[in-house]
């Protein structure tokens, strides 16, 4: 389940397989599966914390993938974030919910607050570099805790009460460190 | 919050809380109910999607178990064959100016009526309304509610067949749409409403439309932004 050397010509393959399955392409779905799955399985287990629920949520996922992926528009997303964005909502959608919380309160601490930082890896080549290049750099702009929690948000689907558990601080210092960091990225992206 | 935020930048601020699932509880709830019902709050959602989009670059691979795939086509196979096909271009055309404005495409007319038990007298029931909010040229939704047996009808006009079809939310005063199910294109429709679902039909819930993939089961939340919306009123 490697991804073929150029980048470009897996978006193509992607792009193409996931036209398909708007069609109703039964074949292509599994096609998309095949090429996604490494990656959107990472992401559920990740945030749900555990492979048993990890596997549940990602059948849901590809189910919602088979659901929309006629409103899939290539020239608005790419397709591994559009893929990566439905994983992810699917995931946090779970552990929101009344299972999924009492399942990771039953997880070591340690594994549900395993903290993602450093060097970007992995697919990097497959969202586009320059962006990638320029919303890091606006992230490494933040003070280091700001920084730390929105990555922890997003990797690790921590809600807010969670962070300021987890940092000591009381949750309006916490809200009030990523609003203000998320304002900040924005104004550093440049688009608002 | 003590950061003196604009309106418009408390919500822009919430839109990235949402996007980048911050919030919990009764915050989500209303947040969600929030991305339903506002096509340009959608948007910013979306906005931060696209802007956060680089860090799922850095996601770490896992393979999931052989099991996975053979319970996916198990559950495709439970499915209607003809579940989705491309999108029609004049529903593409609504999405398209569902994000730039809050343009309503249909209309959802909605009368509740509750019968006391026992009745006094065989007098007139009690009634409730929804407000409709109509583009007079889109589709039109006609919903009726006798809360003493759960019976809902629906007269449907003007959706065209297509991949989506119109769903039928209840959103509770502060709370996440629950679907009630799939609604026809046109004609009319009957359902008896599960007793859990009974106890959402009150004053000041909304009703709301969206359009969905085709589905026999109701789905957990809506996809996209509504395409009508009315609030419960007693009169």
């Amino acid at each position: 389940m490697q991804w073929p050397s150029g980048a470009d010509e897996a978006r193509t393959r992607l792009v193409a397989a996931l036209t398909a399955v708007g069609r109703g392409d039964r074949a292509a779905l599994r096609e998309v599966y095949d090429m996604t799955a490494a990656k959107l399985f990472g992401i559920c287990l990740r945030i749900c914390g555990e492979r048993a629920s990890a596997e549940d949520v990602l059948q849901t996922v590809y189910i919602k993938v088979w659901e929309r992926a006629g409103q899939f528009d290539a020239a608005r997303a790419s397709p591994i974030t559009w893929l990566a964005t439905i994983a992810r909502n699917g995931a946090i959608d779970w552990r929101r919910s009344v299972a999924g919380r009492a399942a990771r309160d039953t997880l070591p601490e340690q594994a549900a607050f395993a903290v993602a930082d450093g060097a970007p890896r992995a697919d990097q080549s497959l969202v586009a570099a320059e962006e990638s290049e320029r919303l890091h750099r606006c992230l490494e702009e933040l003070e280091d805790h700001t920084r730390l929690c929105i990555r922890a948000a997003f990797f690790d689907g921590s809600t807010y009460a969670e962070l300021a558990t987890r940092e000591n601080v009381p949750l309006g210092t916490m809200k009030s460190w990523i609003r203000r960091g998320l304002l900040r990225l924005k104004d550093c992206l440049g688009d608002g | 919050m003590d950061d003196h935020l604009t309106p418009a930048q408390e919500r822009d601020a919430l839109a990235a809380e949402l996007a980048l699932g911050l919030l919990d509880g009764q915050a989500r709830s209303d947040a969600l109910r929030l991305l339903l019902r506002d096509p340009a709050f959608a948007a910013l959602v979306a906005a931060w999607e696209a802007r956060l989009a680089p860090l799922h670059g850095e996601w770490a691979h896992a393979e999931p178990g052989d099991g996975v795939w053979s319970g996916i086509e198990r559950q495709l196979a439970e499915r209607p064959a003809e579940t989705v096909t491309a999108i029609e271009t004049r529903l593409r055309r609504w999405r398209a100016g569902a994000l730039l404005s809050s343009a309503v495409a249909a209309a959802l007319a909605f009368v509740l009526i509750t019968r006391p038990v026992p009745a006094p007298t065989p007098a007139a029931p009690q009634l409730a309304v929804a407000r409709i909010e109509s583009d007079a040229a889109g589709p039109l939704v006609l919903a009726r509610y006798n809360q003493s047996n759960g019976l809902m009808q629906l007269r449907i006009h003007g959706f065209e067949p297509g991949a989506l079809a119109p769903e039928l939310w209840v959103i509770p005063e502060g709370g996440a749409p629950v679907s009630l199910g799939q609604i026809g294109h046109a004609g009319e429709a009957e359902m008896t409403m599960p007793p859990p679902h009974r106890l959402l039909m009150t004053d000041g819930a909304t009703l709301a439309i969206t359009m969905e993939p085709v589905s026999k089961t109701p789905h957990p939340a809506p996809s996209g932004a509504a395409v009508a919306s009315g609030k419960i009123i007693t009169i």
